[in-house]
């Protein structure tokens, strides 16, 4: 049960998840996988199913754009990176999310003598 | 960035990227499937150097990316290509299932491609006679001036278009010269008053002499309508300066590019219009048909201040004649002013014009002006074409609503299959919504090549109908133009169509239970509902079949009643042509002697059995009528003893063929300075001197200087302006012992045909005047069927109409009961095995099909009964319901449903008893 709950908090953030992570330097699907895993320390974990339909669809949104190139060992990947509306909505989206988190944080640090 | 701005540039990247998607599709899969197939090199590489074995980290590999078909499918529906993808699915299967059973397909789309076809077809023509604007700038802005009179109107001289208005009292769109001035000077209601006048001249052009239609237009004409020449300069204001000069002429587009070749050098040359030199100034734009109306097509436009020298009515100026009403006046709208507020103006601006400008008599009204819509010009054909462009359009719809009953009824019945299909689909997890789908996608492909076979069909018919309604001798002047409505119209008819054939069987077949039709045994089950479905779209397809034979039928015999109509004069052998002689170079009465010698030369050719002219011909929708007031009536000047009358040559009742009863006919005695005659026909006898012997007797006419005229003669009844009216009262009077006569039709009685004995004729015209055209030559048989054109169009259009149902109900009864043979075979066989005769067997499915005959066609002879009555007026010789016309199309339909359900029968019949057990 614990890991359904992960999986919907996710799906909702999945795609912030992947624009941040983009936006620190073009990756390949993989990478963007390993890129979140590392930078959460190892606490979440991305369904892989669900990644690929995520980054076509950033795409399709013209928030990302991909372009095939050469990786570390000569090997031939699809590397994301970030467009400029990708940019405006990564910050739009990280306000949102931090607005939300900080009204969630207020109510549940609620004590009663603030009521 | 704004999130409108982010909004409308995320939109675009998914076009872009849905666009880029379709059009580099395999691209795109290859990349989809390297991928993932990198994703997983990657991760297994990652799992094996964490220490897993290379088989079991392949596999974890493939476990953690889920299923590849899953992940594939949801990549696809991230770039919106689900849909897409599903609806190349649905049209691959549908063409399939088309391609399946070639007959269904070719029957469905060739009746779907006819039905949609005529419905274009009408559709176009309605939409060009009864919607296109004028094609000059904002036609939306322009309004009409037309009057109505009630009782007895002030106005008794009109030239040009007035006719009885529905409501009563008399309508018309003409008023006087010094009228429309005084209306302009003092007009603040609408942005300027322009007037023109359309009117038939002699034109030598490039010497050659014709006919060509002409509009005279005041000099703010072209600014107000906002029309600019392409080559040259429009008429202006100063080409009215001063009356009669300004020789100055535009002209349209077709004849720049008949006569000059397109030549720019077309400015400053003459043409000679009613033996006038005009000066061409300029060309009109493109489609531009002068401001009557879409329908006109007028060569020449001249100012209307030359109308005194290029064609003198009697002897004053139609410019200061204001007794005589006859231009059209048009203005545009003053943004700001109502119409009604303007209407409320103009009315008594009208009214006061009327009474400075003519004596109005104690007992005499004033026309009351009505200012109506102007796009479309005076839309003088609307009210004779409204109603059969409706009714036209109503037939149409009924054949269209006919061809998809027909294919919802074939897709019924050949639905056993299908409906196994239907059931494993939906057992294995389709939605209802999804088999849906599937049908209705096949219904619109199906509608899709029947709408573009309809098109195409409209498209080569669009110029066939005005064709048909236009005079052989007269240049097309209606054309129909094919434009986005009409794409339009043609793509909703189909989407329409497809939806309405589709839907029921769809729904029918969607509803279905899966359980109970996986069953070998459930088609008894649903075998009822089916079939009741299947015969009540039979039964309506019936209905509308009996509709349009029945009106069909109507149409056809009110044809053929017209056709046996004698007119009292011999039509064969009879040509028709006009000679209408310039006011300016033949007044005084040089008109009369140049008819006495064309008579005479024409009467010399060889071949040439009789020569005779008339003021008016007969049965061309043309009549003249002048006051007949015998002696010892009170001439009371009210108009009110006015009669039809004919001015003819000498042998004219020998030459048509029309008896003379009583009294002598004319003769070489009649001449200019003999007693003035006239003959009677036995109508006005009748009429007006019910129980004496009118020879002898004398009468005034409306000139009434020209002293009394004796009757001398009493002919036979002819019809006179139409075929349809019964013959009219009428006199005749010689021309020979008129002033002045004018344009005159000649008729010459000849075995030869029109192309062999014109040119002898226009040769002797030419001789004596190069500039005279001979012109509107046809025969007398032709000018009747060209007052027919009306009626013969509908009975072609509905015989067409009639058959196609006939055809497609025969279809239809032959597939229900083929069906339901089919479904009963089973049945049958217990029957036959029962001791049933073959003979029985043949009956029973005969009867149902002729119970389900006559419901359909009770309910089609009702709906006709209906339709008929709305078209009463264009029917003649019978009552809308004709008996003859209603028993003839019911015995039609049930034959035919006989007929078709003949095979059928027989094949029901001829059942095998054990075999039809066995199958069970």
């Amino acid at each position: 049960m614990a890991s359904d709950k992960q999986q919907d908090i996710l799906q909702g953030t999945l795609d912030l998840l992947i624009l941040k992570a983009v936006s620190l330097g073009p990756l390949h699907g993989y990478g963007v996988l390993l890129r979140i895993q590392q930078i959460s320390g190892e606490e979440l974990v991305i369904l892989q199913g669900s990644l690929y339909p995520a980054l076509y669809r950033l795409e399709h949104q013209g928030a990302i754009a991909s372009e095939w190139g050469e990786s570390e060992n000569n090997r031939h990947a699809k590397y994301y990176h970030l467009t400029d509306l990708g940019r405006a909505r990564l910050g739009e989206e990280t306000e949102r999310w931090q607005r939300m988190s900080g009204i969630i944080n207020g109510i549940l640090s609620a004590t009663p003598e603030q009521i | 960035m704004t999130p409108a701005k982010s909004y409308f540039m995320c939109k675009k990247a998914e076009l872009a990227s849905w666009l880029r998607a379709l059009v580099y599709r395999s691209r795109l899969e290859a990349d989809i499937e390297a991928e993932l197939a990198d994703h997983l090199d990657r991760l297994t590489a990652d799992l094996i150097r964490a220490g897993h074995p290379p088989k079991e980290a392949a596999r974890s590999a493939r476990v953690a990316l889920g299923p590849a078909l899953k992940t594939k499918e949801d990549m696809r529906a991230s770039l919106g290509l689900r849909w897409w993808d599903e609806l190349c699915a649905d049209l691959r299967f549908a063409v399939r299932i088309l391609r399946k059973s070639p007959g269904f397909t070719t029957i469905a789309a060739v009746s779907l491609a006819l039905a949609i076809g005529a419905n274009t077809a009408i559709f176009s023509l309605t939409k060009s006679v009864l919607y296109d604007r004028l094609s000059v700038p904002h036609p939306e802005q322009l309004r009409a001036l037309k009057w109505h009179s009630v009782g007895d109107s002030a106005v008794h001289g009109m030239w040009g278009d007035f006719d009885p208005a529905p409501e009563g009292g008399m309508q018309g769109t003409i008023f006087s010269y010094p009228v429309y001035l005084q209306l302009r000077a003092h007009n603040q209601s609408l942005e300027d008053l322009f007037a023109f006048k359309w009117d038939a001249m002699n034109a030598t052009i490039r010497g050659v002499a014709q006919e060509v239609e002409t509009e005279l237009v005041s000099g703010n004409y072209y600014s107000v309508l906002g029309v600019r020449p392409q080559l040259g300069r429009p008429i202006t204001p100063s080409d009215e300066s001063k009356y009669g000069e300004g020789a100055v002429a535009l002209i349209s587009e077709g004849l720049w590019e008949r006569s000059y070749g397109r030549s720019p050098s077309v400015i400053g040359q003459t043409i000679t219009i009613n033996q006038v030199p005009f000066t061409i100034v300029g060309v009109n734009p493109r489609g531009f048909t002068g401001a009557k109306g879409v329908q006109a097509s007028p060569d020449i436009f001249v100012p209307l201040t030359m109308q005194p020298i290029v064609d003198p009515k009697g002897k004053t100026s139609l410019l200061e004649d204001s007794t005589m009403w006859w231009v059209n006046v048009m203005g545009r709208a003053k943004p700001g002013v109502t119409d009604a507020q303007a209407q409320a103006i103009l009315v008594a601006q009208l009214e006061s014009a009327t009474r400075a400008t003519m004596r109005v008599k104690p007992n005499e009204t004033v026309p009351h002006l009505v200012l109506v819509d102007g796009s479309r010009g005076l839309r003088l054909a609307d009210g004779m074409f409204r109603k059969p462009s409706y009714v036209l359009m109503a037939l149409t719809g009924f054949v269209l609503l006919l061809a998809c009953a027909n294919i919802a009824n074939l897709t019924l019945a050949r639905g056993a299959e299908r409906q196994r299909e239907m059931s494993v689909r939906l057992a294995i997890g389709a939605t209802r919504g999804r088999i849906l789908r599937q049908l209705l996608t096949e219904s619109l492909l199906l509608a899709g090549i029947g709408g573009t076979g309809g098109l195409a069909l409209g498209y080569l018919a669009r110029n066939a109908i005005p064709m048909l309604m236009t005079n052989r001798w007269q240049r097309i002047s209606l054309e129909v133009h094919f434009d986005w409505r009409v794409f339009g119209f043609a793509a909703a008819a189909t989407l329409a169509t497809g939806l309405v054939f589709g839907l029921i069987p769809a729904w029918l077949a969607a509803r279905s239970e899966v359980s109970s039709s996986l069953k070998e045994s459930a088609q008894t089950s649903t075998r009822r509902r089916r079939n009741l479905s299947g015969k009540s779209i039979v039964a309506f397809q019936i209905t509308l079949s009996s509709l349009l034979v029945i009106v069909a039928g109507l149409f056809v015999r009110t044809l053929y009643a017209l056709n046996s109509i004698d007119p009292g004069f011999r039509t064969d052998h009879l040509i028709l042509f006009e000679i209408v002689p310039p006011a300016l170079r033949y007044g005084m009465g040089k008109d009369v002697e140049l008819d006495r010698r064309l008579e005479q030369a024409f009467a010399a050719l060889p071949g040439v059995e009789g020569v005779t002219l008339g003021l008016t011909a007969y049965i061309a929708d043309s009549m003249s009528n002048d006051d007949f007031i015998p002696e010892n009536t009170a001439d009371n000047g009210d108009h009110s003893g006015a009669e039809d009358w004919n001015i003819v040559g000498n042998n004219f009742f020998q030459t048509m063929g029309i008896p003379i009863v009583g009294g002598r006919g004319f003769g070489p005695q009649d001449t200019a300075t003999s007693q003035r005659v006239a003959i009677i026909n036995e109508a006005l006898a009748r009429k007006r001197f019910p129980h004496t012997n009118p020879t002898g007797t004398r009468f005034k006419t409306d000139d009434a200087k020209q002293g009394w005229v004796t009757i001398v003669g009493i002919c036979g009844d002819t019809r006179y302006a139409t075929l349809r009216d019964p013959a009219p009262p009428q006199f005749m009077v010689p021309y020979v012992q008129q002033t002045e006569v004018g344009g005159m039709t000649y008729a010459v009685r000849t075995r030869f045909s029109p192309s062999q004995i014109v040119p002898s004729l226009r040769h002797l015209v030419q001789q004596e005047d190069r500039d005279l055209p001979v012109i509107n030559i046809r025969t007398q048989q032709e000018q009747i069927d060209a007052t027919l054109q009306m009626e013969r169009l509908f009975a072609a259009l509905t015989s067409g109409f009639g058959l196609l149902a006939l055809a497609l109900a025969c279809v239809g009864i032959y597939g229900i009961m083929a069906y339901t043979v089919a479904q009963r075979t089973s049945e049958i066989g217990i029957r036959l095995a029962l001791g049933a005769q073959p003979g029985q067997v043949r009956g029973m499915i005969l009867r149902e099909s002729t119970w389900l005959a006559i419901v359909g066609i009770l309910a089609g002879a009702g709906a006709a009964l209906g339709l008929a009555r709305l078209v009463k007026s264009m029917l003649y010789g019978i009552q809308p319901w004709d008996p003859t016309t209603i028993i003839g199309g019911v015995l039609i339909l049930l034959t035919v449903a006989l007929a078709a359900s003949w095979i059928p029968a027989r094949r029901a019949a001829g059942v095998q008893p054990m075999k039809a057990l066995r199958h069970e």
